[in-house]
């Protein structure tokens, strides 16, 4: 696990060739950047991670119904309880699901692991729906 | 003595936990960590003392960098995965 | 994302690192060893290309260890991997009929690993405690009692501050805990110590029937010295009887030593009852808390305990470390089994570890933060267990139901031989008994002692439920034994008669 990672993690700083670097040059650039800045000062992570919003150019490839269905399972795994016919993209966390606001930090965290994406704390706040949720896994171009 | 933390700044490190307690390899720790989490933030949730809320945010931090480093060794040191463990959590899709 | 830089900075300085060490050693060897040369030369030229293009990270190997310690689980796992089809799988499940077939859990979709369920043996070292360790086996080395600079100063408040935390959990002063090796070796200054300081006027050592191997052996080593020593009965539950126990104090009695919490059935032994006897009567109580050290509510003074035993590994600390509380006031004096240097107020000389002792400290600090939750938490997933077990039919809980610690549950299996349920439950790590008797086939001389027969005696399991137990595990614990004693039972000729309705008692057996 922690070699993928690295593996992962040092394709990104070792070779610029690669095919990601390719599709989003310069923002693969920059990403970069913000990795080394936030590890000096993690508080300024925020701030710096906003130029994420570029990626809405550069979308995933994923298609919709897909990420919904998904969200669905993530959802399910998360609260067993919760009878799937009834998630549609208007269902909210709080109110329609039950889940408070640390439930819903954890069911973002399980949205990352499965998507392999990271949702920057700022936007994870803000996400209340599961249409929102899937907007911004569309928007996200790492999306898998 | 500094402001209580904003609700954002509570959940970045309830975040934060969660997602270092899912780094433990081992299947024992991992839950444990995730429980106690849970637990501890959902007991403490409607906390209003501004102290006392800084004091469980400080103690809340040092665990915290305890979970980063501890996750790493355990990610050092592996073992099988237990009996209750399914082997391929991740990514039965497509 | 922290992480992940750092760790990728790190094992990019690593392999510059290694690089400049093949190098050295590549010109080192060249002058004595022609036969190296070859293969040096390669790795070194291949180094250097890779220096000169800079960064191309090998798989590096040695960071990630999977630790190949694991033969149990490992034929299973080959064992699986050759069996990757479905079929053979059912094949696998339908040809088999002895019980080994049975011993595991047949789907490949899950781990190998054995789930832990043998806690009173000992108990995972918990990670906050490891990373309490590290420290001192990174940059904190100093002798704990160099009182000459800062490196031993550093090592020793660290040990004055895992005192404290230990002392507080029993409500002692940190000033009487005595750092030794562990529960086995405070057991023994204490059964030894004692009689040999005060043997001109005392010949009497009293203790039970169900205390741990070390006391009892410690026990009997002194009627060699000439002592005397009563083994106290205990009834069905496990539990002493206190009017027997005042019979039992005479004039020349000097200590009297009951265990907390049993090791093999978990009862708790009536302490505060105890300690007002040993008052009244002016003897010194010592009980071995190793089990319940942490694990319920201890208090030296309110229950007038003289001596306390405890272990670190049962707690979640490291292996190699424990303690004995020896009260100040009134002093309570003993021989020491070392002699030496005179540390821990004369009583254990020897170094102490600061390693294991931090270690030990963190954990005690853990069982008191962590007090309430860990205990709702074991309460829970025992009850589940036992109302699980229970409703097997012919099973029985072993010692009190009432006074009991719920981490430990021990049930007898009637119609199964323990041993054989226990080779037939190679996925769950669990014992018939204490660790230190159960390579031997004898049955546990505590349940003999509760006036178990030697049938339930061999068919009992003792189940350890900890802070680190899920209750996943537990449902797996529960569905594996229910299938597995059912399969047992099925073989089992006695199983046969018991349901045809013959009662086995009126049963004459030849031979033997």
């Amino acid at each position: 696990m922690l070699r993928s990672v690295l593996r992962v993690a040092s394709l990104r700083v070792s070779s610029p060739s690669s095919a990601m670097a390719m599709k989003s040059g310069a923002i693969v650039g920059s990403r970069m950047i913000h990795y080394s800045m936030s590890n000096r000062t993690p508080g300024a992570q925020f701030q710096k991670l906003q130029p994420i919003r570029f990626y809405s150019a550069a979308a995933s490839n994923l298609s919709k119904d897909d990420v919904l269905t998904r969200v669905k399972d993530v959802i399910k795994t998360f609260n067993k309880n919760t009878d799937a016919e009834k998630i549609s993209l208007e269902t909210a966390f709080n109110k329609d699901l039950g889940l408070d606001s640390l439930d819903t930090v954890e069911l973002l965290v399980a949205v990352e692991e499965e998507f392999e994406i990271e949702i920057p704390d700022k936007i994870a706040d803000d996400l209340k729906t599961v249409g929102e949720t899937v907007e911004y896994i569309l928007s996200n171009p790492e999306s898998n | 003595m500094a402001a209580a933390p904003s609700k954002t700044q509570i959940l970045s490190l309830y975040r934060q936990l969660i997602k270092n307690s899912k780094q433990f390899t081992n299947y024992n720790f991992r839950e444990y960590f995730l429980r106690k989490s849970r637990l501890e933030f959902k007991q403490n949730m409607l906390q209003q003392d501004p102290v006392k809320v800084n004091e469980l945010v400080s103690k809340a931090n040092e665990e915290l960098a305890v979970l980063k480093r501890q996750a790493i060794v355990s990610q050092l040191y592996t073992f099988d995965k237990t009996v209750v463990e399914p082997l391929d959590t991740h990514h039965k899709k497509h | 994302m922290l992480l992940r830089n750092s760790l990728v900075s790190n094992s990019l300085r690593a392999t510059q690192v290694s690089l400049r060490s093949i190098y050295s050693s590549y010109n080192n060897t060249l002058s004595n060893r022609s036969y190296h040369v070859s293969m040096v030369n390669r790795a070194a030229a291949g180094a250097a290309t890779a220096n000169k293009q800079a960064i191309e990270i090998p798989d590096d190997i040695a960071l990630e260890t999977h630790t190949d310690v694991q033969a149990a689980t490992k034929d299973q796992a080959d064992q699986r991997s050759a069996a990757s089809s479905d079929a053979e799988i059912t094949d696998a499940l339908t040809s088999g009929t002895t019980a080994l077939n049975y011993a595991y859990r047949q789907d490949t979709g899950f781990g190998t690993r054995p789930i832990y369920m043998d806690m009173q043996a000992t108990t995972p070292t918990d990670p906050r405690v490891l990373d309490t360790m590290l420290k001192f086996f990174t940059g904190l080395y100093g002798n704990p009692h160099s009182n000459t600079h800062s490196y031993g100063w550093e090592t020793n408040n660290a040990i004055e501050d895992a005192r404290k935390d230990i002392a507080s959990l029993i409500n002692a002063d940190p000033r009487e805990i005595i750092f030794t090796s562990g529960a086995t070796e405070s057991n023994n200054m204490v059964i030894k110590g004692i009689p040999r300081f005060y043997k001109k006027t005392k010949k009497h050592i009293i203790t039970t029937r169900t205390e741990h191997k070390c006391v009892l052996e410690a026990a009997r080593s002194m009627i060699n010295e000439g002592f005397e020593v009563t083994f106290l009965n205990v009834d069905k539950d496990g539990l002493i009887d206190l009017n027997e126990l005042e019979a039992a104090i005479r004039p020349d009695t000097c200590v009297v030593s009951v265990m907390a919490v049993n090791n093999e059935i978990g009862v708790i032994q009536p302490l505060k009852e105890i300690g007002e006897l040993c008052k009244k009567h002016k003897v010194y109580f010592h009980t071995d808390c190793a089990q319940a050290y942490g694990k319920i509510k201890l208090d030296v003074n309110d229950m007038k305990i003289d001596l306390l035993s405890i272990s670190s590994h049962k707690i979640y600390g490291p292996k190699g470390i424990g303690a004995l509380y020896v009260r100040r006031r009134p002093r309570v004096r003993l021989e020491p089994l070392l002699s030496g240097g005179g540390q821990e107020r004369g009583l254990r000389s020897g170094t102490l570890a600061p390693p294991l002792i931090a270690g030990f400290g963190e954990a005690a600090r853990l069982l008191k933060q962590e007090f309430a939750n860990d205990e709702a938490h074991i309460n829970r997933l025992s009850k589940k267990l036992v109302d699980g077990l229970l409703s097997l039919e012919h099973t029985t809980l072993n010692g009190s139901a009432l006074h009991r610690y719920p981490g430990c549950v021990n049930v007898s299996f009637a119609y199964v031989e323990g041993e054989s349920l226990l080779m037939a439950l190679r996925d769950i790590a669990l014992s018939s008994g204490s660790a230190c008797t159960s390579a031997s086939l004898e049955p546990s001389y505590v349940l003999h002692s509760l006036g178990a027969d030697d049938a339930m005696a061999h068919s009992s399991i003792r189940f350890g439920i900890g802070r680190f137990t899920t209750e996943e595990e537990i449902d797996y614990v529960i569905k594996a034994i229910s299938e597995r004693v059912k399969f047992l039972r099925e073989l089992s000729p006695l199983w046969e008669m018991v349901q045809e309705g013959i009662d086995l008692d009126s049963i004459e057996w030849s031979g033997h």
